[in-house]
């Protein structure tokens, strides 16, 4: 199937939090409560649209646990958009959230859309993280933030497809060129650039994005 | 779906002279690359690696693939298994249509040793041969676990002895190899042993339609991976003081290196062993060197005297003798070569991944 453009996404965040379980939701629309840890990196891939265009969506799924973590640094190159996941039932993932970050940040290009991803929202009664503190700490940062839950797919979608519209927005803004294969972004086979970026669509909405649709 | 194959890479073999070719329309340092090989003459020969099924098959095509573009310069070795559960015969875990593809190549071409290892769900049509690589004909590896396409394991949930079956949910991974101990378990039946260092293990046999030979290359590497080569050292304390990756690697784009690196690795008077054992992993090139050496043997004779007397079966370790598998934290003390620099500092070039550590830890003991 052609598309229009290929974003590449990486999934990082402490082991544990769901980040597997975030890809095989997206993908294959199913939840498989145990998961082995992730060893090196395991990819999964879907087609979206986005204002009428497809775009595929390469999905870099990492290992989260400590010993790895050198290992992860080396995907984030190439990657136009991160999921940087915490778990809201255990306080230690979102304090982590800080030197993933700084990681991101640090290997990664600067226009790199990231999305904060409070997962396991289904579990309220064993919340440990505000939902307001996970909103702050995006705000602080400049990250999109949603509550998500691999286990009942709630807003799986959503962090999926607004990270991609992001993506999109600031292809549209000049923000990403898209010839640079280090921005994460590739243009599809048989793609005219100058017909792949619609003028309208630059003059979207940006309540498009940035809020999660409420199903947490 | 990998939906855009690339055009057919071939290696094609003369007297003195190689010519890879390669097109990637959307990739204008890869196409002044094409220009620079098609200045050398070229002879039609087949590659008999690729006939046998072990070079440009699935794995290299999808990652060499503009989607992935992945160490492009690097050789890929690999077959297609059928994943198998232990019990009185070996009994295959998926329907037949369900192959996996496993392969290792080198982040880095010049790199002694493999140090990354490919594992994919290959969903074949019926009637296919399944190790048919002709890109016109040749399946799709279908980025989605096969669960969701009905393909669940017979065995999900079964064990054999403490052994859980692996279930990969992801159809494409990339390991490396320094995380897994790869062994050859039942040489008569074909069947290697994969462990990673969190203790999942699966047995994969060769698919039948691979010839005899091809195991024996995968004996081969086992070998390699367990003891090096002469060239190599596994004494992690022996520090390599040549850079193998170029330090200076910080262009944001990395094209300027990767074409330097592509200069570096083309001797264009040289055979092809000599192009693989000088720009690509040795070990790689070992093998290929077997293979081709093979195919001059065979249409003399069928018959290839087998060398191995320690066979890797027979050193099967106790599974005590990991020495850790939960706990990582035996990677921290590990003393590392030049080109097992785990910490890039900046950017690194897309192409190289460089930082994926190499195969020579300290990883596994074998009694």
């Amino acid at each position: 199937m052609t598309y229009a453009y290929l974003f590449k996404y990486i999934i990082i965040g402490d082991t544990g939090v769901g980040k597997s379980c975030l890809l095989l939701q997206f993908t294959d629309k199913r939840f498989q409560p145990v998961h082995d840890l992730t060893i090196g990196v395991e990819f999964g891939a879907r087609m979206v649209n986005i204002d009428g265009k497809q775009i595929k969506l390469q999905i870099w799924d990492t290992a989260g646990q400590e010993s790895f973590r050198s290992i992860t640094r080396s995907y984030y190159r190439g990657a136009a958009g991160a999921l940087l996941v915490y778990d809201i039932t255990r306080r230690e993932t979102f304090n982590h959230l800080t030197s993933w970050l700084e990681d991101a940040r640090q290997h990664s290009s600067s226009n790199m859309v990231i999305m904060l991803i409070g997962n396991k929202s289904d579990l309220e009664s064993r919340r440990d993280v505000k939902r307001e503190e996970g909103e702050a700490f995006a705000r602080e940062h400049g990250l999109i933030f949603m509550e998500t839950s691999a286990k009942t797919a709630c807003n799986v979608e959503e962090a999926f497809i607004n990270t991609a519209k992001e993506i999109y927005r600031k292809i549209q803004q000049g923000l990403f060129d898209v010839h640079n294969e280090a921005n994460g972004i590739k243009i599809g086979p048989q793609q005219c650039i100058s017909t792949s970026v619609g003028p309208s669509a630059s003059q979207r909405s940006s309540r498009d994005m940035g809020s999660d649709s409420g199903c947490c | 779906m990998l939906s855009s194959v690339p055009h057919r890479k071939t290696w094609n073999k003369s007297k003195k002279t190689v010519k890879v070719t390669r097109s990637y329309p959307t990739f204008p340092s890869l196409n002044a690359w094409e220009e620079f090989r098609r200045l050398f003459p070229v002879d039609r020969e087949p590659n008999p690696g690729v006939g046998l099924g072990v070079e440009e098959g699935l794995l290299c095509q999808m990652v060499h693939s503009p989607e992935f573009n992945l160490f492009p310069e690097s050789v890929v070795f690999e077959s297609n298994f059928v994943q198998v559960k232990k019990s009185r015969n070996w009994i295959g875990i998926y329907k037949a249509s369900n192959t996996m593809a496993l392969g290792v190549t080198s982040s880095v071409p010049c790199l002694p040793l493999p140090n990354i290892l490919f594992m994919a769900n290959v969903k074949w049509h019926h009637g296919q041969s399944q190790t048919w690589n002709q890109p016109t004909t040749a399946p799709k590896i279908i980025l989605k676990s096969l669960d969701s396409e009905g393909d669940t394991p017979h065995f999900n949930e079964d064990r054999v002895g403490s052994e859980a079956i692996c279930v990969f949910p992801h159809a494409f991974r990339i390991l490396p190899l320094k995380f897994v101990e790869l062994q050859v378990c039942d040489r008569f039946q074909r069947v290697l042993r994969l462990r990673t260092v969190t203790e999942k293990i699966c047995y994969l046999r060769l698919h039948p339609d691979h010839p005899q030979t091809v195991f024996h290359f995968w004996i081969r590497l086992v070998q390699i991976l367990q003891k090096g080569l002469s060239i190599t050292t596994k004494d992690p304390r022996i520090l390599v003081t040549h850079c193998l990756v170029p330090k200076n690697s910080c262009s944001p784009s990395g094209d300027s290196q990767l074409v330097q690196k592509k200069l570096q690795a083309s001797q264009p008077s040289e055979s092809l062993a000599q192009l693989m054992a000088k720009g690509e992993s040795e070990a790689l090139s070992q093998i290929f060197a077997d293979l081709h050496q093979h195919n001059q043997f065979s249409s003399r004779s069928s018959r290839k005297t087998e060398k191995k007397k320690d066979s890797p079966e027979k050193k099967r370790p106790s599974e005590d003798a990991i020495p850790c598998t939960r706990d990582l934290s035996w990677r921290e003390s590990f003393t590392h070569g030049e080109w097992e620099r785990e910490n890039p500092t900046g950017l690194q070039p897309l192409s190289l991944l460089s930082t994926l550590a190499a195969s020579t830890g300290p990883s596994w003991h074998h009694s």
